[in-house]
């Protein structure tokens, strides 16, 4: 049962296509997991539709070229061939969601990851053109991730296992936005490992004496 | 108007026809009525949000007009309205073009993000709950005071966050997010509370 969600305001501005690239990956992630979502998204997009339908009426601006634009259109349905109904991949696969499958073919073993504390190993997937940071973090049963700042909204997504912090008990599929004034001290629940989706717009900064001395690391790893 | 109404349903009903046309027998008339009444709308789409780009406004339509041809087969009406499925065509091309020329800068591809509506799995009980909040969205937005329609516009014509919306409306961003928050409340989208 997921009960961690983003906001009306972030599904509304993911189905009308104005949120960072980043950030819709996040909420597809999320969407992935949850019918709820799923099921308010389509209706998102309902809204959208009906008011894109409303646009005939008031497009003041008739294009002069119109029969132009429409005969080149034309020109090129010959070498276009058509795309039949694609057998649906299964919605999730070893437990990776279709929207990191482009970095995460088959499992989470594959990738290279970063080992930062014995117990906490870090993956960057992409560093986004827009300065957005997008990683994996991962963290043995039991462990801590440090203290921590964020230097920016920092979003997760859970994809395996759960944490908590002081705010709350996050499981598979979760969703949490955290900003820059939020400090705080994540520990995974002793059953399993936590394997999370974390974007951010620039590096996460710790901030406990013991592990400062990470933030150089993470910087050149992450940066 | 008690006419309107079944006029749009004829509509929709002969959109509906021509793209099945398209789908089977790849009929060029069928395609050019769907052209014809997409177009504009897709056109003043991208306009809304990139205002004089009329190149842009060019390359958008042909993207989605193409891509219509090319995935007919794949529409599945139990799932969306063909409108809706048009939509997130236009609103897909629109992000695309942007990550790449400019506002959100990004190298992640939409098509990877934005799962394909025909994707989903067509569940009789699901496709008739959609057609219904279809018709009941399509009533309600008339009805809708227009201080929310504004905002629910600035949002999905122009694709602006709440935040621009705010600013480019001179309001505090707390009215623009409870104005869409009663807006979709009015139309029965919001499912959580």
């Amino acid at each position: 049962m997921i009960l961690h969600h983003p906001s009306t305001e972030m599904l509304a501005e993911y189905a009308s296509g104005a949120l960072p690239m980043s950030h819709n990956l996040c909420v597809a992630t999320h969407l992935e997991h949850c019918p709820t979502c799923q099921h308010e998204y389509a209706r998102l997009n309902q809204v959208g539709a009906a008011l894109f339908d409303s646009l005939a009426a008031d497009s003041g601006t008739p294009n002069p070229d119109e029969q132009a634009l429409k005969d080149r259109i034309f020109q090129q349905l010959d070498s276009v061939a058509p795309i039949a109904v694609s057998a649906k991949p299964a919605s999730t696969q070893n437990g990776i969601p279709k929207a990191l499958r482009q970095w995460i073919p088959e499992n989470y073993d594959q990738l290279s990851w970063f080992r930062l504390t014995p117990a906490f190993r870090l993956v960057t997937l992409l560093k986004d053109r827009d300065g957005a940071q997008i990683a994996l973090s991962r963290v043995k049963p039991g462990g801590r991730m440090g203290h921590h700042r964020h230097t920016g909204t920092e979003l997760t997504v859970v994809l395996k296992g759960a944490f908590s912090d002081d705010s709350g008990l996050y499981k598979k599929g979760d969703f949490v936005v955290r900003d820059a004034r939020h400090r705080h001290r994540p520990v995974v629940t002793r059953d399993a490992e936590c394997i999370c989706l974390m974007v951010t717009a620039a590096p996460i900064q710790f901030t406990g004496r013991l592990t400062r001395w990470l933030n150089p690391l993470l910087r050149w790893q992450h940066g | 108007m008690p006419t309107k109404q079944p006029d749009n349903e004829h509509t929709a009903q002969s959109l509906l026809a021509d793209i099945h046309a398209v789908a089977n027998q790849r009929d060029r008339d069928a395609f050019s009525r769907l052209y014809d009444h997409f177009s504009p709308r897709i056109r003043s789409f991208s306009l809304k949000a990139m205002p004089g780009a009329n190149l842009v406004a060019d390359e958008i339509v042909q993207e989605v007009m193409i891509k219509l041809w090319q995935k007919a087969a794949t529409y599945n009406p139990n799932t969306a309205a063909l409108s809706t499925w048009i939509f997130s065509m236009a609103r897909n091309a629109r992000i695309d073009y942007q990550r790449k020329h400019g506002r959100h800068l990004s190298d992640i591809d939409p098509e990877t993000i934005f799962s394909d509506l025909e994707d989903e799995s067509a569940d009789p009980f699901l496709s008739a709950q959609a057609k219904n909040s279809q018709q009941v969205i399509q009533q309600g937005l008339k009805a809708l005071p227009s201080d929310q329609t504004q905002v629910l516009a600035k949002i999905y014509l122009e694709g602006k966050s709440h935040q621009e919306a705010s600013e480019e409306l001179g309001l505090p961003l707390g009215t623009v997010k409870s104005r869409v928050r009663l807006a979709l409340q009015r139309l029965s989208v919001l499912i959580k509370k």
